[in-house]
């Protein structure tokens, strides 16, 4: 398992260099709570046809960034940004909230903030 | 399609497949995953068990009359909830006597409905061990 | 004036099995867009496994995310814990959790197959499949005590030992499966109503595979060859006998075919565990807390499952994420059903296999 950092400013360009859809394939996004203001953010690939191989790229923001969309290069990935949504409460460009919670619920379950 | 009217044709003949009656009771397994049974006598209060449960089912709760027993340094009466146990035997395995002290039986679990209020009981004994 | 209509394909429908709901805009009866909502049945469970409980009984938790791959979830979260703890198991260990594995996917892929004869509307084959199946579900409560749910994985080995009684009936029973599944290849082939009226619907290319990362049977019917049996080490799968069955295809009649060439592999695959078993314990006591993080990948019914797990050294986790097969299908399907029939649309649905207990955990 390999984790590469990245800043939110470079994470688009560094994901058009790497990704080759014959080679790679694109798992998830992930959201991990560091502490009341921090959240780590994970973009995960693993590799066709080969042992054991993933890499993960990550992020630290914090939580009035905004995060960029990869839906043009990885159309997939559009359902995996509605969920970051939803659980954390960050802002990811072109997804709307709504996919599992409705408006009277507990929101941003998973996020460090104190609720 | 000559082959359906052949297989119709000796269907004709064969026996019933629904069940006998009158009714014959069913037949329990050996291996039937069944009620927890438990051994005061070969008890050492370790709390090993308590502590392995996944769903909270075994609570050890202070009483004024507790069961006679060397080990029982504390004071401490074992209480087991069929309704919250999920059979799992994660209790067995975590115990230091495992056919002696607790073992798990052949026997149905009760069935729980919600006007009999099977749970009152074991709120309160959750409450005295939270404040233990 | 406005050309096209909305039609939903609701969250309570004949047809459905799963609380899905699509809705269809439609031009003349061809789907233009779609719309799709699942999470009708969020139950919060990343959250609990952070919260209330601890490291050793999440297993039991996350077994209860979905009753037809319960198997593959609490191995997954076993086999991530021992990676983070350094833990050895018995190889006899190994081979009874294969051989769950794939009774746990031959009774899920025959579940698919009934459903799909139902809505082409040939019942008497959905009861025939189904009476079948009932064989598999008897020899799983041999075997573990339960028929669905069967907490049979715990952190160092497994709950149950198996006996030469209990392998002999095993055996008998699979050789009648495997003769019946013979039969349903045949009609699955030759008869008209299951393959003519399949042949050229809801195709996947192979260019749009590889654009959506489409995975399980969905992917290898239209060519690609995905499968995580042959990327990972933990279990001895090619010891076993696994090969990995593709078709170039793409529509509904080709996912049919993998799935019971699937049922055939898996047959022998358990055949070959029971013969082989080797000698040995069950379950060996392991001790420590988890500390690190570790991504693990295994191979549902429908698809690629990943657990990622992190731990700090206290007996309750840090996080807990799950990724489920149908969940990262979506796009795949929101794809496929534009440009075809909307009288197609329950059968495109069946064929997908959808899991949605496990998509909205």
């Amino acid at each position: 398992m390999q984790k590469i950092k990245v800043s939110l400013e470079n994470i688009r360009a560094k994901i058009e260099d790497f990704y080759d859809e014959r080679e790679w394939h694109f798992i998830t996004l992930n959201g991990v709570a560091l502490s009341e203001e921090k959240t780590e953010v994970q973009w995960i690939f693993s590799k066709y046809e080969s042992l054991d191989d993933v890499v993960i790229y990550y992020a630290e923001i914090e939580q009035n960034e905004v995060v960029p969309s990869i839906v043009d290069m990885i159309p997939s990935a559009i359902i995996s940004q509605r969920e970051l949504v939803d659980m954390f409460g960050i802002e990811v460009e072109g997804s709307e909230k709504g996919l599992y919670l409705d408006k009277d619920s507990l929101q941003m379950p998973l996020s460090g903030c104190s609720l | 399609m000559f082959a359906s009217f052949v297989k119709a044709f000796k269907n004709l003949f064969k026996e019933p497949q629904t069940i006998d009656y009158p009714a014959t009771p069913i037949v329990k397994d050996e291996g039937y995953r069944g009620l927890i049974e438990y051994g005061q006598e070969e008890c050492i209060y370790c709390l090993k068990c308590e502590k392995a449960c996944p769903s909270g089912a075994i609570l050890f709760v202070p009483v004024e009359n507790p069961p006679k027993n060397e080990k029982n340094k504390k004071g401490l009466k074992y209480h087991y909830n069929p309704h919250l146990c999920i059979y799992c035997t994660e209790c067995v395995r975590a115990c230091p006597k495992p056919d002696e002290a607790l073992w798990q039986s052949n026997k149905k679990p009760p069935i729980g409905i919600k006007d009999d209020k099977v749970n009152e009981e074991w709120f309160e004994l959750e409450r005295l061990k939270s404040k233990d | 004036m406005k050309k096209t209509i909305n039609i939903p394909l609701g969250s309570q429908h004949i047809s459905l099995l799963e609380p899905v709901r699509f809705r269809f805009e439609c031009e003349n009866e061809k789907i233009v867009a779609v719309d799709s909502d699942v999470g009708f049945v969020h139950r919060g469970i990343e959250r609990a496994c952070t919260t209330k409980f601890k490291f050793d009984g999440v297993g039991y938790v996350v077994a209860r995310v979905c009753g037809l791959c319960a198997i593959t979830h609490s191995l997954s979260y076993t086999a991530g814990i021992e990676k983070l703890l350094d833990a050895e198991i018995t190889l006899k260990a190994k081979y009874l959790r294969v051989l769950l594995l794939e009774l746990d996917r031959i009774h899920s892929h025959m579940l698919c197959l009934s459903h799909t004869c139902e809505n082409a509307g040939f019942e008497a084959m959905f009861m025939r499949i189904m009476g079948d199946r009932e064989l598999i579900m008897e020899i799983q409560e041999l075997l573990t005590g339960n028929r669905v749910q069967f907490d049979f994985i715990s952190i160092g080995g497994v709950n149950r030992d198996l006996s030469p009684e209990v392998a002999k009936i095993i055996l008998e029973r699979l050789k009648i499966v495997r003769e019946k599944t013979l039969g349903y290849m045949d009609e699955f082939k030759n008869n008209w109503s299951l393959s003519l009226k399949f042949k050229g619907i809801g195709t996947l290319s192979l260019e749009e595979a590889y654009r959506f990362n489409a995975i399980g049977p969905l992917a290898r019917a239209s060519g690609l060859k995905i499968d995580v049996r042959n990327e990972i080490d933990y279990l001895p799968f090619s010891e076993i006998g696994f090969v990995m069955q593709t078709q170039s295809g793409g529509d509904i009649n080709s996912r049919n075919i993998v799935r019971l060439n699937e049922i055939i592999n898996s047959i022998e695959m358990c055949e070959n565990v029971i013969n082989g078993l080797p000698e040995g314990e069950i379950f060996t006591k392991i001790k420590g807390k988890p500390k690190g993080e570790v991504v693990v990948r295994f191979e549902a019914p429908r698809g690629e499952l990943m657990y990622y797990i992190k731990g700090n050294g206290k007996p309750i986790l840090e996080r807990v994420r799950i990724k489920t097969p149908t969940f990262a299908c979506i796009p795949a399907f929101s794809h496929i059903f534009v440009g075809q029939n909307y009288a197609d649309a329950p059968a495109i649905l069946a064929s997908f296999d959808p899991c949605l207990s496990c998509t909205a955990k």
